[in-house]
């Protein structure tokens, strides 16, 4: 199976990775052999079509921080636009910056693959964010697989569960906790009674927090994977817009202390139902499933037949990230062979 | 024994016959159905009145079907069933009127707030308080509702559970 990864950040490097690590495990399990024909990122391109090699793209990267410069093979000013019209491949692996004004450069990449026959795994929640449907009917038009189960809750599995392993259940609502960050920030307020400032400041100071963590902390990057747990689970055509968003930036020391008291927890929460699409700080019980710290995930899919099912875990990381994105390169790779 | 109970069932087909199986199944007598069509809620629910006999410990079971199968018993034999619902409002708690704030929740259908805690902050609007609210079983979503409404009106962050 032929690769293009466009993107060779954390979640690139981590798909490099986890194909260099895995390359004796996919044939022997799934005869998969996976070749990365080619990489992009800001600096220009990587091209091979009998593949490169994932060690050297690696460390290429690590450093000299572009991959145009990988030895012999290394295409300086080559655009993504241009790689995807040159070169042979099976599928896209889309994973550059997410965007949620327009969803670019992702959502040009995606159409343009599609529209070419080819199947596409992402991770970017910008172009789902925004128009979904547009992507989800672009997929069936031009008869490929579309698959991002890393674009919600990074390794935690929700998207595959909700449609393949409980493919006989009606899923009603579901609801989680979908952004580290602002779970590490509330998990620490809770722990140390410190506040928002302070531990915002320390959790940046960890890399935990990025430098402009407007899109955690208010609730944005929630609100996203709402929208795509709505379109993709619920069958909801929503958009960002339509979501009703708080972040944590209101929260106080004072309130979680009441909560406690009374054996509750301050969580950044979104919910998606039919009737009610929303991020918003919500109470949960000390000892449930919810009640999660550091950066984990977590989300519960309200069911007909099996009831509630819950899943935790990273909702982040280079290789965990990648992990997702890997479920998915398989599964496509089953549908086809 | 007997119970009288009162049940909030959704007007859709099927629904009463879903609320009658585990009675059926579980061995109790259905003395009594009562299906008042004409009632209907603003939830787009009607209440039925059914009353079943049999011994306490069959009667024990239906009721948990019953709120296993999230159908909502409004009353027992007379007695209105209730919820505790628990909100926590950060804001300017005392500035916008913590007695006002207080009557107007009581002012809402079936609503009392049952318990108070109030934590102030040297930063009035950090200040925070946390109310236990009972309501008639089956209102917790409409207030809910309400509970944020009226948060917006006075600039208080909502925290509702889950
Ligand atoms: N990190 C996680 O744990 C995680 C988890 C779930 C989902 N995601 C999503 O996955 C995606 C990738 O995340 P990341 O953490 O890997 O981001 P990142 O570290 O910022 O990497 C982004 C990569 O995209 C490249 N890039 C930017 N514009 C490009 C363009 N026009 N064409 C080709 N490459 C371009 C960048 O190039 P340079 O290297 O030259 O700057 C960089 O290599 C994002 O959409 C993110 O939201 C991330």
């Amino acid at each position: 199976m032929k690769i293009v990864i466009l993107g060779f950040g954390a979640v690139g490097q981590g798909i490099a990775r986890v194909i260099s690590m895995k390359k004796d495990y996919l044939k022997n399990r799934y005869e998969l052999n996976p070749q990365i024909v080619a990489v992009c990122d800001r600096s220009g391109a990587a091209i091979c079509e009998t593949g490169l090699d994932e060690e050297l793209l690696l460390q290429t990267k690590n450093d000299t921080g572009k991959i145009a410069l990988y030895p012999d093979y290394g295409f300086p000013d080559r655009d993504s636009l241009q790689v995807l019209d040159e070169i042979e491949y099976d599928c896209l692996v889309e994973v550059t910056p997410t965007d949620i004004d327009d969803g670019e450069p992702a959502r040009t990449h995606i159409m343009k693959a599609m529209e070419d026959g080819k199947d596409v795994v992402t991770s970017n929640k910008g172009p789902l964010a925004l128009s979904f449907q547009d992507l989800a009917d672009c997929a069936i038009k031009n008869n490929v697989e579309f698959k991002f189960e890393a674009s919600v809750g990074g390794a935690m599995p929700i998207l595959n569960l909700a449609h393949e392993t409980l493919a006989g259940c009606s899923i009603k609502s579901v609801y989680g906790i979908l952004n580290g960050t602002t779970n590490y920030i509330l998990s620490r307020m809770a722990n140390e009674g410190s506040s928002y400032e302070q531990t915002l400041k320390e959790a940046q100071e960890m890399g935990i927090a990025e430098t402009d963590p407007y899109q955690d902390v208010e609730g944005i990057d929630a609100a996203c994977k709402i929208v795509i747990l709505a379109n993709s689970v619920l069958n909801l055509p929503v958009t960002l817009k339509d979501v009703k968003v708080e972040g944590i930036s209101k929260i106080t020391s004072e309130s979680i202390s009441l909560a406690k008291k009374e054996g509750l927890l301050i969580k950044l929460i979104g919910e998606a139902s039919s009737d009610d699409l929303e991020v918003s700080p919500r109470l949960v019980r000390q000892g449930s499933p919810f009640a999660v710290e550091g950066t984990l995930n977590v989300a519960t899919l309200k069911t007909d037949l099996a009831d509630d099912i819950t899943v935790v875990g990273k909702g982040a990381g280079s290789v965990e990230t990648a992990s997702a994105i890997l479920s998915d390169i398989v599964s496509i790779w089953k549908m086809r062979s | 024994m007997r119970f009288n109970l009162v049940l909030d069932v959704p007007d859709v087909p099927g629904q009463l016959l879903e609320v009658l199986e585990p009675m059926g199944r579980l061995g109790a007598n259905i003395v009594a159905v009562i299906h008042q069509r004409d009632v209907k809620t603003e939830r787009g629910t009607v209440p039925v009145h059914i009353t079943i006999e049999g011994d306490k410990e069959i009667l024990d079971k239906v009721m948990d079907a019953l709120e296993s199968k999230d159908i909502n018993i409004l009353e027992v034999d007379g007695v209105i069933r209730k919820e505790q619902i628990t909100t926590v409002l950060v804001g300017d708690i005392v500035e916008e009127d913590l007695q006002d704030t207080v009557s107007k929740l009581n002012k809402l259908n079936t609503v009392k707030v049952a318990d108070l805690d109030l934590k102030m902050s040297d930063e009035p609007r950090n200040s925070a308080t946390m109310m236990v609210i009972e309501a008639d079983f089956g209102q917790r979503k409409e207030v809910l509702k309400n509970i944020k409404k009226l948060g917006a009106q006075k600039g208080f962050l909502v925290i509702n559970e889950v």
